[in-house]
């Protein structure tokens, strides 16, 4: 079962997802790992319902791959993201739930505009909905999954090196 | 005919880059090599029961794969022959038979008008409007058509590629793969046939993926080194199909896999069973190929990739993990290695597609000539005519262009 939260919990979740969401846009890598705990599931399914043991998704990052992620666009040579997209994006109509087992479930829709500089200089969207589980950590929270749900997963998408 | 003078924007050691952005090629390629040759439409483990189907765009065109009523597979064009609207819209499914939309005509699997909505006002024989059927023919489940009968046979035309096919589908205990992990579609703002080419050029490994090197502990860290380092070759198999053999390099068995014996016991027991314990030793040490058959399909070691042209500036990848009959304990680890080298937020390709891009661009602002003669002091020919190089050589891709140019000139269809 899964209830909802106060508006205070509410308010101090959408301030960390906010905060994750700026440290993505502006490839600020080791601060966006360091919000990730060891059991971490990064995910972008094709579609919604796919099983990841089942089936190909555009990522399914362990805390190990996520970390190899990281140092690669750290090493100043991954070219898909030299220099880093301009991004900006926005994050709304959240839901928050309370789960029996003390964490969070926050889900929301994004609107992800990318400027791609690296070649052909596209200004591109990208929108779905993320599905994050969060627990408390210390004085704020820690992600365990970041599901992202693309509205054209199953489609031809362009280059998505960056932290969306 | 043709006014395009391919004999001299392909030459033995130089290549004009308007092949890669001229519209007029462009659509004399779609006719010559998309709807008149062989090409690669899908694998017959994605339409396993009767009435399965898929869709693929094969040039302009959308066509159907679809697994019939006496098991047999036909490849159908996706358009209602009264007033040509699409008959599937989903990219796979199952079907009984194909109902248009828009008037109700119902098609039967193997593509036969079987009725018409309203009958008393139509007065022709239905088997003057079955759905157009291509030409189709299969290797161990690899289904490839072509809407014109070709003039080079089936055989002919896969040539070296059956060996190449069946090295693949060999990785199996029970010599058959199962594409049931799902599509991945990269878009790529480049050329189509800068994929082919990019996928068997073992020249740009230390620089385009220079950061995965770096980042990562795999494989291919093996190959970066002085030139006299590298033990892997490069392959010209005739027919366009070409292959970066990676094996010499290799330093123990299952470092494809980048796993051991020890780890994945059972499949290297299945394999042994199959194969005995000589030949399997060597398979499971020279692993699956990295090979591309002319002109969309590339057994990509344990992936299977098509390239699809989607305009002079642009092509979709798709890729799709390579799953083992009788291996499944093989899967999991198969879907994160095929994740985490194809598609859009992958280690290798996404770094691929950015540094094609910028070749589209840049050979969009003139018509440069691209020099294509590294290796040609030194490669091998065997008795077979199959051409053999050190890996960095561009024989890959000369087998590739000087294939293309027979194909676009008429020499060969």
């Amino acid at each position: 079962m899964s209830t909802t939260v106060s508006a205070e919990l509410a308010k101090a979740l959408e301030g960390f997802i906010i905060k994750e969401a700026k440290l993505a846009d502006e490839g600020q890598y080791e601060a966006w790992e360091s919000l990730w705990a060891d059991d971490a599931v990064y995910w972008v399914p094709l579609r919604d319902g796919d099983d990841p043991t089942q089936q190909v998704s555009h990522l399914y990052d362990n805390r190990r791959r996520l970390a190899t992620r990281i140092r690669q666009l750290m090493t100043g040579y991954r070219y898909s993201q030299l220099p880093i997209s301009g991004m900006r994006r926005l994050i709304s109509n959240y839901e928050f739930f309370a789960e029996d087992d003390g964490r969070y479930r926050v889900e929301a829709n994004f609107f992800l505009p990318e400027y791609s500089i690296q070649s052909i200089h596209d200004f591109r969207i990208w929108s779905g909905r993320y599905v994050y589980t969060l627990s408390a950590k210390d004085d704020d929270f820690q992600i365990h999954t970041k599901k992202v749900l693309l509205v054209n997963g199953t489609e031809p998408v362009p280059t998505m090196a960056f932290l969306i | 005919m043709s006014k395009i003078d391919y004999h001299h924007l392909i030459q033995e050691d130089k290549i004009h880059g308007s092949l890669y952005i001229d519209e007029a090629i462009y659509e004399d390629e779609l006719e010559k090599l998309f709807y008149s040759s062989w090409v690669f439409i899908g694998h017959e483990s994605e339409i396993k029961k009767r009435g399965d189907y898929i869709t693929r765009d094969i040039g302009r065109s959308s066509v159907i794969m679809v697994r019939g009523k006496d098991e047999d597979i036909q490849v159908i064009v996706n358009r209602c022959q009264h007033r040509g609207n699409l008959l599937c819209n989903e990219s796979q499914g199952n079907k009984r038979n194909f109902t248009c939309p828009y008037h109700g005509w119902v098609f039967g699997l193997n593509g036969d008008l079987l009725d018409v909505s309203y009958p008393g006002g139509f007065d022709k024989p239905l088997e003057e409007l079955n759905l157009e059927v291509l030409v189709t023919d299969s290797y161990r489940g690899f289904v490839f058509a072509s809407f014109k009968k070709p003039t080079v046979s089936f055989d002919d035309y896969l040539g070296h590629g059956k060996a190449l096919i069946d090295r693949a589908c060999n990785m199996s205990p029970n010599g058959k793969i199962d594409l049931k992990g799902g599509w991945i579609r990269q878009h790529f703002d480049a050329n189509w046939k800068m994929l082919p080419e990019n996928d068997t050029d073992g020249y740009h490994v230390n620089y385009v993926h220079q950061s995965f090197v770096r980042a990562i502990d795999s494989q291919y860290g093996d190959f970066v080194g002085a030139e006299d380092t590298i033990k892997g070759v490069i392959k010209n198999w005739g027919n366009g199909h070409t292959e970066i053999d990676f094996a010499p390099g290799y330093t123990k068995t299952l470092d494809w896999l980048g796993s051991t014996p020890e780890k994945v016991k059972s499949y290297v027991e299945s394999m042994t069973a199959t194969y005995g314990k000589e030949t399997a030793d060597k398979m499971l040490y020279d692993g699956p190929p990295h090979a591309c058959i002319f002109p969309n399909l590339f057994l990509a070691e344990m992936n299977i990739v098509i390239f699809q042209p989607t305009g002079s500036n642009s092509a979709v990848q798709w890729s799709t993990p390579m799953f083992l009959d009788g291996a499944s304990e093989l899967d999991f680890k198969l879907l994160r290695q095929s994740e985490g080298a194809l598609g859009p937020a992958s280690f290798l390709l996404a770094d691929d597609a950015s540094i094609a891009e910028r070749a589209q661009k840049a050979l969009g602002a003139g018509t440069p000539w691209c020099d294509l003669s590294r290796g040609l002091n030194r490669e091998t020919e065997d008795s077979d005519g199959v051409i053999t190089s050190h890996m960095t050589d561009e024989t890959s891709n000369r087998g590739f262009w000087h294939h293309y140019r027979s194909l676009m000139t008429g020499e060969l269809s």
